[in-house]
């Protein structure tokens, strides 16, 4: 099976490309990328071909590419994949509106294409593991959830919204938004949230507390700010609280780590529990494979993006407002 | 020398008793409480004789300057009533009052009957998070951003079982992250609104748990959870700047631990934690209440900051009931919650 990887602009991409090495049977057979330097350099490091633009590589003997690009080319690299008859693993945020997302979901059915969103999360070891106690009745009726999943600051692209469509919010909202729709198989019908810009100088939002209402009648909070400084020990995280009526479960998914104190960096976690980006390649490579229906959809990316966009229309009106 | 009768012997008539019994210029006076037994072993160590009424105590008594209100917030009002009417000074457990009606009458009538009024929101004496306060002030983290606190356990159990009564605790909430409500003021200014999502009125036996954002004047978006879901006490808390992060977590503040071979039943020992120090945050609270009566000084946290932590709470229960954010503003007149 080969695989190409449009764009290295979403730093993913790198340890997409390294999971698909660690897999018997599947080839990078290519990256396209609109950054020469870039797209040459890592089709040097992972020993694949450079294409500089899309459609040659959409062109090869490849059956599915992987959408790394800036958020706001995803809808256009998508359609031309699907297009091209290329099945799509997308990386999230889907899109930065309802409408691209739609018009992605219709297209990739139309040409028969498996559309899957990015959401490693989700293969998490951790995570999976709550899933596993929550589907065995452990916490008994799942009353409320409490999230986080901080960063920081990505800087470049991610805080020009001509390119990102939104800061903190659009980059850090559908993440745990996912794990918390996939664990409850319930959707979010009503937001509010708290947005505004507190840390960087640019103008984008990096800082946001939502509040959900899901239509099983559970309330959440979701922290997505990206205020991890400089000499925090790690990059961010995601954690999860799941409060129910016969217990609790906390979650960090980055918590196993060990400490390491250096003279250069000070502090840092060092995280060595499973990859998840691995998981998340090897499920679609899976999926690709036997044709099957892929565990993560186009429509929970689009779900997951309707959160985030309603979080914005809160945040400027002041009001929660009422999705789904 | 200050003489105090101290009003109930739960949980926080016992630890202010505790406090008093070190002080050398404290004698209590007499524990006022309907369980003999119970106040007895309060009283004893401190050979303070025990009353069943404040009636009992008020002509039992020849003199007393202070009264320590430790009784269930609704019963606030009337003991605050009933001593300052003669001239005793109030310390007072938080929160203040039920609802802010009466805690704007418990204020107003203080003052009007010239006694002084000290509302425990003994949080502000807790070294650690006096700490945070500090080094923000400093600039240790630059321009304060984002804040999270966390402060819960499992449901408390008190006399008649109150806490599980929303009309006399106002439930998690108003009784417990207040504590939380008041601190996050302290250090960040006024609220400007609050939007809240809690379990109350879902009629889940003992179980509550809530989720409340605070906005900010200053910009500062706050996220204050309390639980009454989970096992033991914990409290936390993480603020985030422009230019850093201080966070504090009580299960990691572990200085000492005792393991006993004996206590264990054969499957190891309990571990039981404990953070020692020379004076615990109740000594220092009440030891600086005395102090401003002895000076007649501003307390560090005042009974109006304490009718501003009820206000946040109540607009969180509004919120929670109405499911809309609520705009702080005391000219507004809330719908009772």
């Amino acid at each position: 099976m080969k695989i190409g990887i449009i764009s290295f602009a979403h730093m993913h991409a790198f340890s997409y490309a390294r999971s698909i090495q660690q897999i018997d049977g599947v080839e990078l057979a290519g990256i396209a990328d609109d950054n020469a330097s870039r797209g040459a350099k890592m089709a040097d490091t992972f020993q694949t071909d450079y294409y500089r633009d899309v459609d040659s590589l959409l062109g090869t003997e490849i059956d599915a590419v992987i959408v790394t690009s800036e958020n706001v080319h995803h809808v256009d690299h998508v359609i031309a994949a699907a297009q091209a008859g290329k099945h799509v693993l997308c990386e999230k945020p889907l899109a930065t509106n309802i409408v691209d997302a739609k018009k992605m979901i219709a297209l990739c059915k139309e040409n028969g294409v498996i559309l899957q969103t990015a959401f490693p999360v989700r293969f998490n070891t951790s995570i999976i593991r709550a899933k596993e106690l929550v589907e065995a009745g452990k916490l008994g009726r799942i009353l409320a959830m409490k999230g986080t999943n901080r960063g920081t600051n990505p800087g470049g692209w991610f805080i020009d919204p001509k390119k990102s469509g939104g800061g903190a919010v659009m980059d850090h909202t559908v993440h745990v938004v996912d794990v918390m729709r996939w664990l409850m198989k319930a959707e979010v019908n009503e937001v509010y949230a708290e947005v505004d810009q507190l840390i960087s100088k640019e103008k984008i939002d990096d800082c946001g507390i939502l509040t959900l209402e899901f239509t099983n009648g559970v309330f959440a909070t979701l922290d997505c700010s990206w205020n991890r400084n400089k000499t925090y020990p790690t990059w961010g995280d995601v954690t999860l609280e799941i409060i129910g009526t016969d217990g609790t479960v906390s979650i960090d998914a980055f918590a196993q780590k060990v400490n390491v104190y250096s003279d250069d960096k000070g502090l840092a976690w060092d995280f060595w529990g499973d990859d998840m980006d691995f998981g998340l390649i090897q499920d679609f490579v899976t999926t690709v494979m036997n044709k099957q229906q892929p565990s993560i959809t186009g429509e929970d990316g689009m779900r997951a993006v309707e959160v985030a966009i309603a979080a914005y229309e809160s945040a400027f009106r002041k009001k929660p407002i009422n999705i789904g | 020398m200050h003489h105090v009768l101290i009003l109930g012997a739960g949980t926080m008539g016992k630890v202010h008793a505790a406090a008093y019994a070190e002080m050398d210029d404290v004698q209590v006076v007499g524990i006022v409480d309907s369980d003999y037994e119970r106040a007895a072993k309060v009283a004893s160590p401190l050979g303070a004789p025990v009353f069943a009424s404040v009636d009992e105590a008020l002509s039992t008594l020849d003199y007393l300057n202070i009264v320590d209100i430790c009784l269930p917030t609704f019963m606030h009002k009337e003991m605050v009533f009933r001593f300052a009417e003669i001239g005793i000074d109030i310390i007072c457990e938080k929160p203040i009052a039920r609802t802010l009606e009466d805690a704007r009458g418990i204020i107003d009538f203080c003052r009007e009957k010239n006694v002084k009024l000290f509302v425990a929101h003994v949080v502000r004496f807790f070294p650690e998070y006096k700490l945070a306060k500090k080094r923000i002030e400093e600039g240790a983290i630059g321009k304060p951003a984002v804040a999270r606190t966390f402060r819960g356990g499992i449901f408390p159990t008190g006399w008649n079982d109150w806490y599980a009564d929303f009309n006399y605790s106002g439930g998690l909430i108003l009784d417990m992250i207040i504590h939380d409500f008041d601190y996050l003021r302290w250090m960040f200014g006024e609220v400007e609104r609050v939007y809240a999502k809690s379990l109350l009125g879902r009629n889940l036996l003992r179980l509550d748990y809530a989720l409340v954002t605070l906005r900010f004047k200053s910009g500062v978006i706050a996220h204050v959870e309390g639980s009454w879901a989970h096992e033991g006490f914990t409290t936390r808390y993480e603020i985030a700047g422009q230019k850093g992060i201080i966070d504090y977590d009580s299960a990691q503040e572990t200085p000492l631990v005792m393991k006993s071979k004996k206590d264990g039943k054969g499957t190891g020992g309990v571990a039981v934690p404990e953070s020692p120090m020379k004076k615990n945050p109740y000594y220092l609270e009440l030891e600086h209440f005395l102090s401003c009566i002895e000076r007649d000084e501003e307390p560090k946290v005042t009974a109006e900051d304490a009718y501003k932590a009820v206000e946040i709470a109540v607009a969180a229960l509004e919120s929670t009931q109405f499911g809309k954010p609520v705009a702080l503003n005391s000219e507004e007149v809330h719908p009772r919650v």
